[in-house]
């Protein structure tokens, strides 16, 4: 028996080296392997014998089949072309050597720059001032007049009378306009202060982005336009906006900018709590007490000013539920920035 | 601030839904936040009156009643209530009525005796009446009238957001003039007292020590009041905006405060001492009960009212308990006044009271309102209180006192700040819409810089507008600010400046991040004990911190002046939470020091006040326990390579030089930073193991500081050099090194005697053990030899290895290997 298997073998095997196509191969298989094959009968034989030799002979030709089922698979493997796993001299799936572990940048300054490039290209500048600073610049400058409400808007952290830290990135507007001349097109990102507790969307540290334009004849049209044309640059969609009056003491008239909301389109969802609407910044045109602290004359020129909170928008754009999770600085949290935002 | 509609409806009327009014408002500025619909009705419930009561057969507690609920036969209930006797008129929930909570009124059997309804009190009505027990109605009202009759009530409620330069709006009647703007409609006001001449006099001088201080005082009488429930009607509207009634005096105050805005004050006339009030300043601290009962220190010079004896009231903000209106009073004395904004505001912070009354003086009152709403409460309280008005009142204001000037208003200037194109009639038509009065200049049709169209004159409730620009914002928010259109994109002139500063930064992140560092954002405050944590000197400037002198409740105080602490906190939390070292993170981040010149010119005198703010590049490695070459830790290793790489990124020369000066580093495991100047601009190295203690972390930190500001960060451009093409001459050597001897020590001996052949040398192997002498290690160098004149040969590089090798072994005693 064994000898009729070991002939069975090379001959099979030789044969499936010759064939010269799939037809070949196929035909070898029949031969073999087939209802009425070669190998096919010697199983059948196995009933004639009995004990250790049945069994003997039964593992046998069982390998064997697996042998030229193997054989054959891989010829037809060469014939259509593709070569077997085995045929490399190395495992290929073994995990690869990064050049570097791929660190990440943080969402809320990918944000901020994504937000800066987009002013760049529509031609403002950037500066940024101190983040201790003179009441005089964040309040007194601004047209918030001393012992007036407005200064309740904004819980200030105070070093002193005269010495807080910055509740918006607004007193570099002044600090700008004590430097230059219009025209001027600005932005002022930076980190700013209030003194609140901290929930799940507010933080005593976060920030803000400002802008000001100044010119001979800078209309609240022209806001407009820039907010749109930021929007659409921003989010990446034709979201319209809409302008609601507010008050400021630094702009006169004042307005908060809403944009259609991107969860929902603007038919109410929980992102837009129902309204349709998000509010991303505060706008308005610069106040002449503004112009005045600055030392611009009266009435030459006309500016506008905005500004948002880059947080906010970071959290939109990322899903991102509450604000503190931007300045834990988790792995978990950090690490899901990795690569290109 | 809540407003409701229902009220409103009293002084202005509007065609449209309350969903589209507040649309409406919040297009014009008043932001409405949001609507509660106020539907109360007691279906089932009547008037009825108590025709019997006796004791129940088996409940010491209950009492048996008949009553009479209008139908005609008298119904048996079972009642629990101390206060039910025969003859009193109360509420009564016939069986089927339906009570607020889903609770309907069964025939029911308490302890074996047929109930057929309940007698109600207050609370399961929830009407908010004061009292317990079953509510006792006036006798005179029919049996079986429906409880809706006295107390149903619809309503639709707005929460408004009121902007502090909108006092007006913090009122029905101020609401109302906006509402009747926006739809073009008239608006009235509230009835008034119609004085009556003659007769009795107050009996009261008022005197005011100080105009400034209160623009005017008046002072106004009312007898024979009788203190008692205010009108059902004001309740339910005072209760709708979330105001609690009290009593029909202090309700009608209350009253004319949310309708008009003017904050109003009823003293009992009985309680005051003498016959006259002055409003003047406190001449010292003093303590007082306010009418909340709560005892509280003034500091002098807060305003107050006084009588012959002392202080009554907190000028604007609240009276006090001495002069309050309780149920035995029956005179009253009313004031109504205008205190300066700025006085009310700093007594309600100094004392940390705010009530309705100081939020609206602060913000402004209305002058002209003062005597018209001390006349509304004169007419409430004689229709509600049964007074009888003292024809006589004290009027007190300031002599010098003039209306405000009107404002110039150019067509010009309005379209060129919001871009439009509007006309001289359409704005004269918006403005009289608010209820300016518009007074036409000859030149009404010329539109320019000079030409001013009208003159504008606001009227007192309007404070809020003093400039042109004030006039303007009415014009956008009443013409709308959909309307307005751009002209396609303002250009701006010039174009951008991309500082070189924000461009380098932005790409150093860039770059660290692709390095495997994670960028943080930490805190600009630093925990009370971390510079004992640090160990820092008790010198040293670093502990000179700004501290915020109002902090919140548990927060930090002091503004950082070094980033060191952040990278422990941020290493020690992501080690805790698991994440598998080495752990890798950066920062940009500002410290404030108040020791360091502020390097900027000076605009503002008070600018020396401010801290220095420089900005600092951090990297950190955390949790690293590896060794590298020559047994160095692993990240010490990593830090020097990233300065080094930094400095090539940057292409600002830094130099690391072993040692330290900063405590809280390991001392023989850190650098200083030099730039090309020599100036020490950073550190690197491993934070001292104490310092790892003390701020409880479990594994070793090192980390590199740069202070950004110190680089110059615009190097000129890259130069190009023709680069040698002959080929370059490889030789290792293999160096028996004594172990007092570094690498740098050979590093420079191997450069200086290499001479201008040797381009490079590279250290690519240290080893110690086996086939090495004990105290030496063997040092693996590459060098590379290259000459510009032409290909090396192997005679002349020969020598020139034979003077580096003879010259270390004359400097270092170093022998090659083998």
């Amino acid at each position: 028996m064994q000898e009729m298997i070991d002939r069975l073998r090379s001959e099979a095997l030789a044969a499936i080296h010759a064939a010269d196509g799939e037809p070949a191969l196929e035909a070898v298989r029949v031969a073999v392997l087939g209802r009425k094959g070669s190998l096919t009968g010697l199983l059948r034989g196995l009933k004639d014998l009995e004990g250790d030799a049945k069994r003997d002979a039964g593992a046998a030709l069982n390998a064997l089949k697996d042998e030229l089922t193997a054989a054959l698979d891989a010829r037809l493997l060469a014939f259509s072309g593709a070569r077997p796993v085995t045929a490399h001299a190395y495992d290929l799936t073994l995990p690869g050597r990064a050049p570097a572990p791929l660190g990440s940048r943080h969402p809320l300054l990918t944000v901020l720059e994504g937000i800066c490039d987009i002013f760049y290209g529509m031609g403002f500048s950037r500066d940024d001032g101190p983040e201790v600073e003179l009441d005089y610049y964040n309040f007194t400058a601004l047209n918030f007049p001393d012992d007036h409400p407005a200064r309740d808007i904004q819980d200030t952290f105070y070093f002193n009378e005269k010495v807080l830290l910055r509740t918006q990135t607004s007193p570099v507007q002044v600090r700008m306009m004590e430097q230059r001349e219009p025209p001027l097109a600005c932005i002022f990102p930076g980190r700013v202060y209030r003194n609140e507790n901290a929930d799940a969307s507010h933080s005593s540290e976060f920030f803000q982005i400002e802008g000001l334009v100044v010119d001979r004849a800078v209309s609240m049209a022209d806001l407009k336009d820039t907010v749109d044309t930021f929007v659409r640059n921003f989010f990446g969609a034709e979201a319209p906006t809409r302008f609601r009056p507010h008050y400021f003491p630094f702009t006169e008239p004042s307005v908060e900018v809403d944009m259609q909301c991107v969860a929902c389109g603007g038919s109410g969802c929980g992102v837009c709590k129902q309204t349709g609407w998000l509010e991303i910044m505060g706008a308005g045109m610069v106040h002449p007490n503004v112009f005045r602290a600055a030392g611009y004359p009266d009435d030459r020129y006309t500016g506008f000013a905005f500004g948002m909170g880059i947080d906010r928008i970071a959290m939109l754009k990322y899903g991102i539920s509450d604000i503190r999770l931007l300045y834990e600085n988790d792995l978990r949290f950090l690490n899901q920035f990795r690569g290109v935002q | 601030m809540k407003i409701s509609l229902e009220w409103l409806s009293d002084f202005v009327s509007w065609d449209d839904e309350p969903a589209a009014l507040a649309v409406r408002l919040t297009a014009a500025g008043l932001n409405v936040e949001g609507i509660e619909e106020i539907r109360r009705t007691f279906p089932g419930v009547v008037v009825a009156r108590v025709l019997e009561r006796e004791k129940h057969p088996d409940a010491d507690r209950l009492s048996l009643c008949k009553v009479d609920d209008g139908t005609g036969s008298p119904v048996q209930v079972v009642c629990g209530a101390p206060n039910v006797r025969a003859g009193i008129t109360v509420l009564f929930a016939r069986v089927g009525a339906e009570l607020p909570g889903d609770f309907r009124i069964k025939k029911s059997k308490i302890r074996g005796v047929e109930s057929c309804g309940m007698i109600c009190s207050a609370a399961e009505l929830e009407l908010g009446l004061e009292g317990s027990g079953i509510v006792e109605l006036e006798t005179d009202l029919p049996n079986g009238t429906p409880a809706d009759e006295l107390y149903g009530f619809q309503d639709t409620v707005f929460e408004v957001e009121v902007t502090p330069n909108r006092p007006d709006w913090l009122s029905h009647v101020g609401v109302a003039r906006e509402v009747a703007a926006i739809y073009g409609t008239k608006m009235s006001l509230p009835p008034i007292w119609n004085a009556v001449q003659g007769g009795e006099s107050l009996g009261v001088k008022v005197r005011v020590e100080d105009y400034a201080d209160c623009g005017r005082y008046t002072a106004w009488g009312a007898q024979r009041v009788k203190i008692g429930p205010s009108p059902r009607w004001m309740q339910n509207r005072l209760r709708a905006i979330g105001a609690r009634p009290i009593n029909n005096v202090v309700d009608i105050t209350n009253y004319v405060l949310f309708e008009l805005g003017q904050p109003l004050h009823a003293f009992d006339r009985g309680q005051l001492a003498g016959s006259a009030i002055t409003v003047r300043r406190a001449p010292e601290k003093t303590s007082v009960v306010t009418l909340d009962g709560q005892t509280r220190e003034i500091e002098a010079g807060t305003l107050l009212i006084c009588d012959e004896k002392g202080p009554v009231a907190l000028a604007g903000v609240m009276g006090l308990g001495n002069s309050e209106v309780t149920a035995q009073t029956t005179e009253i004395l009313l004031e109504s006044a205008f205190f300066n904004p700025s006085h009310v505001r700093r007594a309600s912070r100094r004392m940390g009271l705010i009530s309705e009354s100081s939020y609206r003086f602060e913000r402004g009152a209305d002058w002209d309102m003062v005597e018209r709403a001390a006349l509304r409460a004169l007419q409430l309280l004689q229709e509600h209180t049964g007074a009888r008005i003292v024809p006589d009142w004290a009027d007190r204001h300031d002599p010098d006192h003039r209306p405000a000037d009107p404002l110039r208003l150019r067509v010009w200037q309005v379209n060129r700040v919001l871009g439009t194109a509007v006309t001289t009639d359409q704005v004269a038509q918006i403005l009289q819409r608010l209820g300016l009065k518009v007074q036409p200049m000859g030149n009404a049709e010329s539109i320019s810089a000079s030409a001013v169209n009208m003159m504008v004159h606001v009227p007192t409730h309007r404070r809020d507008l003093s400039l042109e620009v004030d006039l303007i914002e009415e014009i956008a928010r009443i013409h709308g600010l959909d309307q307005l259109t751009g002209r396609g994109g303002y250009r701006i002139p010039g174009g951008a400046v991309k500082r070189p500063r924000d461009v380098a930064r932005d790409r150093l992140r860039g770059w660290l991040s692709a390095c495997g560092y994670a960028e943080i954002v930490t805190s600009s405050f630093m925990e009370a004990g971390d510079h004992d944590h640090l160990g820092l000197p008790a010198d040293d400037p670093r502990r000179r911190t700004l501290a915020v002198v109002n902090p919140r409740h548990g927060g930090d105080t002091q503004m950082r002046t070094l980033l060191a602490p952040s990278a422990l906190v941020v290493s020690r939390r992501n080690l805790n939470a698991g994440s598998t070292p080495p752990l890798r993170f950066f920062q940009i981040n500002r410290v404030f020091r108040t020791d360091l010149p502020l390097g900027r010119e000076l605009r503002q005198a008070d600018e020396v006040l401010l801290p220095a703010e420089p900005e600092y590049l951090q990297l950190v490695v955390a949790g690293w326990r590896e060794t590298g070459l020559g047994g160095v830790p692993a990240d010490l290793l990593e830090m020097r390579g990233a300065v080094e790489s930094l400095s090539a990124f940057l292409r600002v020369p830094l130099t690391l030089e072993p040692g330290t000066d900063e405590v809280w580093l390991d001392d023989g495991a850190a650098w200083r930073v030099r730039d090309a100047a020599g100036r020490v601009v950073g550190l690197a190295g491993r934070v001292a193991p104490g310092v790892l203690a003390a701020f409880d972390v479990d594994a070793p930190v090192a980390l590199a500081e740069i202070r950004l500001d110190d680089l110059d960060l615009t190097p000129a451009p890259a130069r190009f050099e023709a680069f040698i093409r002959f080929p370059a001459v490889k030789r290792d050597l293999s160096l028996l090194v004594p172990a007092a001897v570094s690498f740098g020590q050979v590093r420079d001996t191997v450069a200086e005697a290499g001479g201008p052949l040797l381009e490079s040398s590279e250290l690519f192997d240290i080893y110690r053990g086996k086939g090495v002498p004990e105290g030496r290690a063997a040092y693996g160098i590459r060098l590379k030899f290259r000459s510009a004149k032409g290909s090396l040969k192997g005679e002349t590089v020969d020598a020139a290895i034979g003077t580096i090798l003879a010259a270390l072994r004359d400097r270092w005693a170093i022998e090659p290997r083998g």
